[in-house]
């Protein structure tokens, strides 16, 4: 294929892709070097029948020239990343100085909204994708091992959590788990604590968010699995067999390996995916206790009055560097693979 | 009759089968359960007491007179004009599902028939577009999109959604396109076509299965999606997710809990009928990226 | 005694019985080929053996044991696959090591297994590879290397050689038949290429459609064919063979008549007669027809007529030739030919 008919073919898909990922990207990035002015306000003189007050306003005649004149915001350089929202440097010079011990300063650094966003966006990320992974595994192997005829409907069943929204499915859940949906109400009978609510408990929470997390995404790496599982090569396990591998050994050394490049790549999906957590902590409502990195940019849009652009485009582009972090193990080894073909 | 291999002991079978059946009522449970539930009064629904009043429906028929009652459904598509909200998810999923197989198709036949270095830079950079969170590319929209005036538009969700889309469909249909044989459009070629027309001609319609399996997926994830439509759409334009989320803050305070039951069921029901009859589809769409591995 | 007996064995799948009635006694040290056209059994039959497939009914005895109910691994057997089946993420030397490991043999000894295994298949010097790193041939023989390792009482192999090309066929069937020879292990072999079951074989099966045709010796087979089905497989060019009549020891058919055969039968029967064992003649021959083809063979030139509707071959001297069309002379003296009844296609006796 010569190289304009590539260009040819490509450039619709590759204008859509630089118009609107790689761009956004520039544009965050530029946007979050400025913050919103500040209101400008002006003394204006009211006067009623008990006499005159001068109150303070805010001048919408002055903010509209100011927005004309610089509708990006005020330059505010790095000043974004350092505030307290996001990087908080001086608090944590405060926070290392007066506390007595690495404990505490570890606790009270993960009050701070970036660090705390950033820690559960981490646990979650890296609890959920190996619990996904085993989990997928071991339904794999169940399914497999049932009869053929029922297979299709416990394969239908098994795909809902992952191909429903992930709002729906989260609120599904947090409805249950109400402390008067069926699932709520019956823990607290059960253990005999009517205080027990999702709001209640950080730790409830968490459990809660990674149980839906884990739930939703297992389908996808049973049907990977259960997939690979069908291509395990027949007379490697008639081979093991006929050595005289047991049951076990024969998982251990035929399946296994052969399903290993498929955990690299439900591992990188799952990363991906998980990094990205939003939905269940709108749906659970469970912003009190946990927050994720994109549930910072996504309040800072929506929450605010005026949508926070800097902060927002500050904390997209920290989030940007994670994602860049969590992919580089992938990336390095696809590139020395890809040096070692070509050379 | 089954061979040796596959064959388990006794302690084995009931162990998987165990496990399956855990598995399926957990994975199944949740949906049936809210589905039964969005027939009730919101007592019910939510009984603290017992849940058995759930199953009966004892306060549904105290306060309806009957055990079912649709009122949530009616105040969900008619009081707060749901059916706006699944007329705006058709036009937004079907542009999406459209617009994306026809560029997707292109691109990812390029990818697939061309050798040139660069080609694996552009899916490499195509990955890592996907790795990134919605949430930050929307947030470099809203300015720009606020200044050019095109913000909460119907077709400025579509087109956003679709290059969102672009890099997973690049991969899964090149991956498809590679299971193709070059010697197929290769021997158009030489028959007298353009390399259009054997892309045209010749592949697409063995392509087929592919092509409706990276649909599928495209009509998920435009279904699904939730960052962009809640950001990027104006109240009256909301799409079926973002509407059932602002529900959620409205609604809830009214009591009407029940109206976004009925919604979020509503929403599901497409969801399973493609399930129903996509199954297949969708099976071989997530394993195709992992055969490559 | 590694002696292997076969009682009876049938395999049914569903309605359809793969292999049926098998019964057969495969002596200490013997080197027992399956021999038969694709789908005949034979894969089934040896699998049957390794305790991989069920038997439906009949017996399968290993020395003085039944074996039918153990497992694969209890058997004390090894079995070489059309596909190699090695372990592509294991090493050369780890995949020979395998079997052992899985044994739990002591550690101190399996080294020593091991190399020899490797020397003897000569792999010594890929051990550290994996499979993939091999050509078709290596990996055959980690394969065989594989099923040496650990002296099993029988060794199964199912096409072993197939996915060989032609020359590296001929080098490793010698090679198989070497290390039978060294080892004394009794052998089944399934093959469907004659040329390696005659080869190889101190005895061969013939099967079709799941049943046994004939067994013997490869002269056996190739001499006294037991049924037209062996007739028509062994063979290359196959045994000719035209349907005709029978009368006071006259066989006729159209354009060919055949006096002097020494039977008593009469009736319907094929007749046959190897290609090779036939001559060219000026005169006086059975057949004088026009000749249908002539293949230049190198030692040989293949002169084919139609008879009827079958088509038959006869061997000339390499350096013959003739038109086609010409009209060609061939004798077929009674003393070459078989007779077999046409209805049942079994040999008839004393031909
Ligand atoms: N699991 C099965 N279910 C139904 N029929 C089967 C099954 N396995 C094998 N068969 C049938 O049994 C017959 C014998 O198969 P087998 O594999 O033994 O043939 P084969 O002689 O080894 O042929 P080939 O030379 O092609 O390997 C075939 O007709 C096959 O279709
Ligand atoms: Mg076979």
């Amino acid at each position: 294929m010569r190289h304009r008919t590539f260009f040819a073919f490509i450039l619709p898909s590759l204008v859509v892709m630089l118009l609107f990922i790689a761009l956004p990207i520039l544009s965050v990035a530029y946007q979050s070097l400025f913050i919103e002015h500040e209101q400008a306000m002006t003394a204006v003189e009211t006067c009623d029948p008990f006499g005159c007050k001068t109150e303070l306003r805010v001048d919408a005649a002055a903010m509209e020239a100011l927005r004309e004149a610089e509708p990006m915001g005020k330059f505010n350089g790095l000043g974004t990343y350092a505030n307290s929202s996001h990087l908080a440097f001086d608090e944590l010079a405060a926070i290392w100085r007066d506390s007595p011990s690495l404990g505490v300063a570890f606790t009270r650094m993960l009050n701070l909204p970036l660090y705390k966003a950033l820690s559960f966006t981490l646990a979650y990320t890296f609890i959920v994708t190996p619990l996904v992974i085993i989990t997928g595994f071991f339904i794999a192997l169940g399914v497999n091992a049932i009869p053929g005829l029922i297979k299709g409907p416990v394969i239908f069943f098994s795909l809902l959590p992952m191909i429903v929204t992930p709002l729906i499915g989260s609120l599904v859940l947090f409805w249950m788990i109400d402390s008067n949906g069926i699932l709520g109400a019956s823990l607290q009978r059960l253990l005999g604590d009517p205080s027990l609510t999702l709001k209640a408990s950080p730790t409830l929470t968490w459990t809660v968010l990674m149980v839906y997390g884990v739930w939703h995404s297992a389908p996808f790496s049973f049907i990977v699995y259960y997939a690979g599982l069908q291509s395990v090569p027949k007379d490697t396990l008639e081979s093991a067999m006929i050595d005289g591998a047991s049951r076990w050994e024969r998982v251990r050394y035929v399946i296994i390996p052969h399903l290993l490049p498929l955990t690299t790549f439900i591992a990188l999906m799952q990363l991906m995916d998980n990094f990205r957590v939003l939905e269940p902590i709108v749906g659970f409502s469970a912003a009190a206790n946990a927050t994720s990195l994109s549930y910072l940019i996504y309040n800072d849009l929506r929450g605010a009055e005026t949508p926070l652009f800097g902060s927002a485009g500050a904390t997209s582009m920290l989030t940007i560097c994670g994602v860049i972090i969590l992919l580089s193990p992938v990336l390095l080894r696809t590139w020395r693979d890809f040096n070692r073909k070509t050379h | 009759m089954k061979n040796r291999a596959e064959r388990q002991p006794l302690p084995l079978m009931l162990l998987c089968w165990g496990f399956v059946l855990i598995w399926l009522i957990t994975a199944a449970f949740p949906f049936l359960w809210t589905l039964w539930g969005s027939f009730k009064v919101e007592a019910d629904f939510f009984s603290y007491a017992d849940w058995m009043n759930a199953v009966t429906g004892t306060r549904t028929i105290q306060q309806t007179g009957s055990a079912f009652t649709g009122a949530g459904y009616e105040g969900a598509w008619v009081e707060q004009r749901f059916w706006l909200a699944v007329i705006n998810t058709a036009i937004v999923t079907v542009c999406v599902v459209v617009i994306s197989l026809t560029i997707g198709t292109l691109g990812g036949y390029a990818l697939a028939r061309s050798g040139f270095r660069y080609t694996f830079w552009i899916l490499i950079a195509a990955l890592i577009f996907r790795a990134m969170p919605h949430v930050t590319l929307v947030s470099g929209y809203l300015l720009p999109f606020f200044q050019l005036n095109i913000w909460g538009y119907l077709p400025t969700t579509i087109i956003v959604l679709v290059a969102i889309n672009q890099p997973f469909t690049l991969w899964m249909l090149h991956s498809f396109f590679l299971s193709i044989p070059k010697d197929l459009d290769e021997s158009a070629m030489v028959d007298g076509c353009t390399r259009f027309q054997a892309f045209r001609l010749v592949i697409i319609p063995v392509m087929w299965p592919g092509v409706v399996t990276t649909g599928l997926f495209s009509f998920l994830l435009a279904y699904n999606d939730f960052t962009v439509t809640s950001m990027l759409l104006t109240q009256e334009n909301q799409t079926m997710v973002p509407k059932i989320a602002s529900f959620l803050g409205t609604v809830q305070a009214e009591n009407k809990v029940m109206y976004a039951v009925a919604a979020v069921v509503s929403a599901m029901g497409p969801l399973f009928v493609l399930v129903l009859f996509f199954q297949r589809q969708i099976v071989s769409g997530l394993t195709a990226g992992a055969v490559k591995g | 005694m590694a002696q292997l007996r076969l009682v009876n064995v049938t395999k049914a799948y569903g309605d359809y019985v793969g292999v049926r009635g098998f019964s057969l006694d495969i002596k200490d040290q013997e080197f027992l080929v399956l021999l038969g056209p694709s789908g005949c059994g034979k894969s089934t039959t040896m699998r049957m053996i390794a305790g991989l497939e069920d038997v439906t009914s009949g017996e399968i005895w290993l020395g003085d044991r039944m074996v039918n109910n153990l497992e694969p691994k209890d058997r004390d057997i090894s079995m070489v696959f059309q596909s190699y089946g090695l372990y592509p993420n294991m090493t050369v030397y780890e995949n020979i090591r395998f079997p052992l490991k899985v044994r739990r043999v002591p550690a101190a000894q399996q080294h020593d297994m091991v190399m020899r295994a490797a020397q003897m298949v000569e792999l010594t010097e890929y051990l550290d590879r994996r499979p993939a790193a091999l050509s078709g041939g290596q990996r055959q023989r980690v394969a065989l290397g594989r099923a040496i390792v650990r002296k099993p009482t029988v060794f199964l192999m199912d096409e072993p050689l197939s996915n060989l090309d032609a020359k590296l066929r001929v080098s490793t069937r010698a090679q198989i038949k070497n290390l039978q020879h060294t080892l004394k292990t009794t052998t089944v072999y399934v093959t469907h290429d004659q040329i390696e079951a005659m080869t190889l074989a101190d005895r061969v099966v013939v099967m079709n459609r799941g049943e046994i045709q004939q067994v013997g010796t490869p002269t056996d087979i190739y001499d006294m064919p037991a049924n037209t089905f062996v007739a028509g497989f062994i063979g290359s060019p196959a045994m000719n063979l035209i349907e005709g009549t029978l009368a006071n020891g006259s066989f006729t058919a159209e354009g060919l008549r055949i006096d002097g055969l020494t039977t008593a039968h009469s009736g319907n029967v094929t007749l046959g007669f190897r290609a090779e064992d036939a001559t060219i003649t000026r005169q006086g021959g059975q057949i004088a027809a026009p000749v249908y083809s002539i293949e230049l063979l190198g030692e040989a030139s293949m002169i084919s007529y139609r008879i009827g509707g079958a088509l038959v071959s006869v061997k000339a001297a390499k350096d013959y030739r003739a038109a086609i069309g010409e009209i060609v002379e061939a004798s077929i003296p009674a003393g070459i030919c078989h007779l077999f009844d046409t209805a049942s296609g079994k040999r008839l006796g004393a031909a």
